[in-house]
Parts: structure tokens; C-alpha cells; sequence
């Protein structure tokens, strides 16, 4: 190869812009990102008031895992993360099947199912808690006009946490639905073509071709979903602050409980091992929801 | 195995037609090409026949069976879509086994259709493969596996070969004929190439803006086109076409001239031609020959040499460009002027309306 080949070589590889246009982007993330992130990794093994601290070493983790309630919030964690990814994919998913088919007024209804999307958790919440009280609240009023005694959704400890769990389906089914909507209507029809003319039925159609052709969409979804229940925070606090008693506290408001009574290391120390959850938990989730699948 | 009919056949989308009463009568073992450009209705009058488009008009019978509202895995068909539509997810065993498997057909059975299938298609070391790990022939070659499993009466290939690269093309275009004479099955195939239509085709419908231009084999369609439109469609390099007017008359044959043409004789027959009558004289580019004094004479603007033949592009005094396939390798140069014989017996002539005067 000749010297000028080469250069022309060299200048093809070199990249579409210099490196410095990535430095405002670069500036942003460390400043907003990687360092609260690492400071937080330092600070969780401190003692510290917002002017000083002292370096203490796993005393915040050994503290933190001795707190009585925090095995009910972690295990809560867990719960609410998979009844809230569960429903919300297959809600999101029969929905975006509706809202795909010739049905009278579906903008009209995709707008709707969106909506809930748009609104503040904590409004959301608000409305929920007033909806949902036991006597007063709409829900177990109307039950009441057809002789069913509506439960205390928030005050009774074994509905608590589900409670808040359906309101989190109800907020953010929409999302779930809108991804569903994507990807159903990228599936060739072909599929559905040659799936007709051999015989099959729409509930066959459903199983064979829209539910494994949605794949990606169904992995999207459930990550998502899931990781946003795992850090849940703002509903539960907007609804029960975690109670009553520890009923439906969570791994984030454990944490916003210790913050609020000035445990500051002790809630970093919460916050690492919560980050540690959601990645223990979520990478293998998304290594096997992404496994290739000799898709073409 | 069954032919079938159509039977003034129509199709509209809103106030739009699409198409226009179509009658046509497939034998049974027949091979049918629907061809014609994008957009004449082919691929709409075939997916009608599959019962994947609802028909606006007319009768659709396949074998003896009305069929209009038939459900498409209640007419006997088997389809072949222009991307094989292979389910992803799915092995090709299982592919090619989906029908059979909705058809509750029991597993044993099921296996040994599954593997005669690939055995006729030599795939059988494919059955464990997913499309994505196949190459576009491989994929075709399931795509018709997973037709000839359900032992349909009639095959409907929806542009099958159009994703293949040329080599390919060729290749699978013979298979696909071995497959029809081996079979015996009616099958009815949808191009806009003319060259799959000649080469396939036992009868080729050609289709323009959703009209039967002309039923006929291949061969017919060639000499003796009924009009403009299939003159200019089928055959490759296109025909040429110059307009004339009739000098004369006579009982073995007429006269014509034209600016591009100088007192050509035609040994045909026409009826309802008068002297000085305005015509379409269409002459294929094989059928013209470089001769001393010929009765077309042009420029050449281009050459293409192929080797056994050459491809000559002239310019004709009127300004029209002519074709011309010349036997062997001629070295031409640009701007040379040559003069050609037509072979005239081989010749079209057409009406004003575009409609051959042949017979």
C-alpha cells in the first residue's frame, strides 16, 4: 500500500466530528452523574451533617441492615416491582391490541389510555387516596350502591401495598401500552397473511404471531417497568408514607425516612444498596429478556 | 388438484377501481403468470383469489366451489409471499409444519409431510435453522416448503424471486418449474418481470390499470400481440415502434411509410385498412439486420457488445430511438449511419387505437 493510500486511509477512519464536541456533554454528565455517584459511594461510608463528615467504614451498611422494618420493605420492593411490571405488560399488551384493530374512535382512546401518563404522581396519588377512602372514598361508595362492602384499600396492611400497586398500573399502563403500540405495528402483516391462509384463528394469530414478534417490546416494557418499581417512592409516600406501620414501605421511602430524620450517611448507605439491588436484580432480567433469538 | 374462474371479477377501494371485470379460465395444472407494471392489479386480483382482499364483484370459482366468501384456509390454496413472510421465532421444521399444526393434523403424520417436503426441496439440513440464519434462497426454497405441506389445490406465488440477486433468480425460476412439472399442480404466478413470465408460464394474463390486455402462451403473446401496451411489455429488448400511413393495398400484403421509414413492404392481411389510414409499425430489435440498402436507416448514439450478440441504440431521422440486436460482435462507432433490413413477416402493425391489425 502506497504512504498516500494509507493517509487516505487514515483520513476515511477518522471520526464525523473532533473529540472536544463531546466535552459539554461529558462536563454535564460527570457534574450531574458520575460525581454525586461517586460522592455518594464516599459518603455512605461516613457520618456526616451537610458540613462535615467522618469516615466510618460498613458501620452505615451494618446499621441499615439491622433496621427492623427494612427485610418488609425490601421484600415489599421486590412485590411491587413484579405485580406492577407484570400488569402493566399485560394490560399495556391487550390494550395495544385493541387500540391496533379497526375499533370505532382509537386516537381518541390512545389519547385516553396516555393521559394518566402525563399527570403528577403526587396529584395522582392525591386523587387516589380521597377515591380510595374507606368510608368517604368514591371507590367503596359505589360499591356500597350494589351491597358490596368496599375493603379500607389504604388503611387495611394486606391491601395497602397492592392498592398503590394498581394506581401505579393505572399511571403508567399508558406508557407500556404506547411501546405495545410500537411494536405490534411493526410486525409485517405478511405474518398475519400467511398465518390466515393457514388456517389460524385470532386467538391463534395472538399466540403465535403478535406475542413472539412483540418480544422486543414486551423486553422494553418489563425492564422499565420493573426498575421503575424497584426506586417507587413518590406514589407511596403521596398515599400511605409507607404504612400503616411499615405495611407497604418500600426500599426509597425506607431510605426518605431515615434522610428526613437527618441519618444522612446511613440514608446514602440505603441509597448504594438499593442501586445495588436494581442492578443485581435488572442485568440478568435484561441478559435474558434480550437473548437473540435468531430473529431476522 | 383443480383449475378455477373468474368471473367478471371487480374490485374498488371507495370510488376507486382497481379492477375492472376480469374473466379468465385456469385449467387445472395449469401454470399462470398475471404480469404487468406496478400497480396494474396483478398482485390485488391474486391476493382476491387467496381471499386476503374481499371481492367487490363478480364470481371467483375454484374447482367447482363458489368461493367469494370462503375463508382463506377453506379454499385449497397455498401462498407464497414476495418476502416469505417465515415466521422468525420458528424453526423451519416448524415453519414449514405451522399449517398442519393448526390443522390439528397428528404429529406423526405431521413429521413425515415436514420432511417429505424438505426432501423434495433438498433442505433437510436445514429443519433445525431459524430464518435469520438462512440465506434468501434458503428462505425461498421453506417459503415453498411450508406451500407444498399443506397439499394445496392451487399454489399463488405472490413475486417470489424479487429479493434474490440475478444468479439466484435464474436458479430458483428453474426450480420452481421442476416443481410445477413434478407436481402437476395449478399455479397461478404474479411478476413484473417478462422474462419469469415467459420462461414459467403455460398462460400469461397481462395486466394493465386493472384490464385483461391479452390471455395467451408465451409465444403468442410474442408474435402476435393484440396491442400496444403487451407489444411493447413482452419481449425483451422492447419492440420498436415508428408511426406509418398505408401507401398501398394489395391482396398479399400493404405498403407503409413513414418519416423512418422508406416504402416497406408487409406480407399481412389486414382488414379495415384504407390508403393513407395512420398506423403503428412495431418491429422487434431481433428482427432487424444491417443491410446495403435497407428500408430503415439510423444513427447509432450507443453500443452494447455482449459477445454472442450486439445491442445497437440508433437514432432515427425523426428522432426516434430504435434498438437493434445484431447476431455476433460488431465494432460500431457513434454517429455511424447503418441501414437495416426488418424481417417483415415478422412484423405488427396497429390501428389508431393501439389495437393489432394482425390476425
Amino acid at each position: 500500500m502506497t504512504a498516500s493510500a494509507v493517509a487516505t486511509l487514515k483520513t476515511q477512519r477518522r471520526p464525523l466530528y473532533p473529540g472536544w464536541f463531546y466535552a459539554p456533554a461529558a462536563v454535564v454528565y460527570s457534574v450531574l452523574f458520575l460525581a454525586p455517584t461517586f460522592a455518594s459511594l464516599y459518603f455512605s461510608l461516613t457520618r456526616w451533617t451537610l458540613f462535615d463528615a467522618t469516615f466510618i467504614g460498613f458501620d452505615n451498611f451494618a446499621q441499615f441492615f439491622r433496621e427492623p422494618f427494612l427485610i418488609q420493605g425490601l421484600v415489599n420492593t421486590v412485590i411491587y416491582a413484579v405485580i406492577t411490571s407484570g400488569l402493566k405488560v399485560v394490560i399495556g399488551m391487550l390494550l395495544a391490541v385493541m387500540l391496533t384493530s379497526q375499533i370505532m374512535a382509537r386516537g381518541y382512546l390512545r389519547s385516553v389510555i396516555f393521559f394518566p401518563v402525563l399527570v403528577s404522581t403526587i396529584g395522582v396519588g392525591m386523587t387516589f387516596t380521597v377515591l380510595m377512602h374507606p368510608t368517604m372514598g368514591m371507590i367503596n361508595q359505589t360499591l356500597a350502591m350494589i351491597g358490596i362492602k368496599g375493603p379500607g384499600w389504604l388503611v387495611d396492611p394486606k391491601l395497602a401495598l397492592f392498592s398503590v400497586a394498581l394506581v401505579d398500573v393505572w399511571k403508567g399502563v399508558g406508557l407500556a401500552t404506547v411501546i405495545y403500540i410500537a411494536g405490534l405495528v411493526a410486525i409485517p402483516k405478511d405474518y398475519y397473511e400467511a398465518a390466515r391462509i393457514d388456517g389460524a384463528t385470532k386467538l391463534q394469530n395472538f399466540f403465535y404471531v403478535t406475542l413472539p414478534l412483540s418480544r422486543p417490546a414486551t423486553a422494553t416494557v418489563i425492564t422499565l417497568s420493573f426498575i421503575g418499581g424497584l426506586r417507587t417512592f413518590d406514589l407511596i409516600w403521596a398515599m400511605t408514607k409507607g404504612g400503616p406501620g411499615f405495611a407497604s414501605d418500600t426500599v426509597a421511602s425506607v431510605i426518605y425516612k431515615q434522610y428526613q430524620a437527618g441519618f444522612y450517611g446511613l440514608s446514602t448507605a440505603g441509597n448504594v444498596v438499593l442501586f445495588i439491588l436494581i442492578a443485581v436484580l435488572v442485568v440478568p432480567l435484561t441478559m435474558v429478556l434480550n437473548r437473540k433469538q435468531g430473529h431476522e | 388438484m383443480a383449475g378455477l374462474e373468474l368471473k367478471n371479477i371487480q374490485k374498488t377501494y371507495g370510488q376507486v377501481e382497481v379492477i375492472k371485470g376480469v374473466n379468465l379460465k385456469v385449467e387445472d395444472g395449469e401454470f399462470v403468470v398475471f404480469v404487468g407494471p406496478s400497480g396494474c392489479g396483478k398482485s390485488t386480483l391474486l391476493r382476491m383469489i387467496a381471499g386476503l382482499e374481499d371481492i367487490t364483484g363478480g364470481e371467483l370459482y375454484i374447482g367447482d366451489k363458489l368461493c367469494n366468501d370462503v375463508e382463506p384456509r377453506d379454499r385449497s390454496i397455498a401462498m407464497v409471499f414476495q418476502s416469505y413472510a417465515l415466521y422468525p421465532h420458528m424453526t423451519v421444521y416448524d415453519n414449514v409444519g405451522f399449517g398442519l399444526k393448526l390443522a390439528k393434523t397428528p404429529k406423526d403424520v405431521r413429521d413425515q409431510k415436514i420432511r417429505e417436503a424438505a426432501r423434495i426441496l433438498k433442505m433437510e439440513h436445514l429443519l433445525d435453522r431459524k430464518p435469520g440464519q438462512l440465506s434468501g434462497g434458503q428462505r425461498q426454497r421453506v417459503a415453498i416448503g411450508r406451500a407444498i405441506v399443506r397439499q394445496p389445490e392451487v399454489f399463488l406465488f405472490d413475486e417470489p424471486l424479487s429479493n434474490l440477486d440475478a444468479a439466484l433468480r435464474v436458479d430458483t425460476r428453474m426450480e420452481i418449474a421442476k416443481l410445477h412439472a413434478d407436481l402437476g399442480a395449478t399455479m397461478i404466478y404474479v411478476t413484473h418481470d417478462q422474462v419469469e413470465a415467459m420462461t414459467l408460464a403455460d398462460k400469461i394474463v397481462v395486466l394493465d390499470a386493472g384490464v385483461v390486455q391479452q390471455v395467451g402462451s408465451p409465444i403468442e403473446l410474442y408474435q402476435r400481440p393484440a396491442n400496444l401496451f403487451v407489444a411493447g411489455f413482452i419481449g425483451s429488448p422492447k419492440m420498436n415502434f415508428a408511426p406509418v400511413k398505408v401507401d398501398a393495398i394489395d391482396a398479399d400484403g400493404v405498403t407503409v411509410s413513414g418519416q423512418d421509414v422508406i416504402n416497406l413492404r408487409l406480407p399481412i392481411r389486414t382488414s379495415g385498412v384504407n390508403v393513407g389510414d395512420a398506423l403503428t409499425l412495431g418491429v422487434r430489435p431481433h428482427d432487424l439486420a444491417i443491410a446495403a440498402s435497407g428500408t430503415i436507416i439510423g444513427r447509432v448514439t450507443l453500443t452494447e457488445r455482449l459477445g454472442n450478440e450486439t445491442i445497437v441504440n440508433v437514432e432515427l431521422p425523426s428522432g426516434a430511438s430504435w434498438l437493434a440486436v445484431l447476431a455476433g460482435d460488431h465494432i460500431l462507432n457513434r454517429g455511424e449511419s447503418l441501414s437495416f433490413h426488418a424481417e417483415t413477416s415478422k412484423a405488427v402493425v396497429f390501428d389508431k387505437n393501439g389495437q393489432s391489425l394482425v390476425s
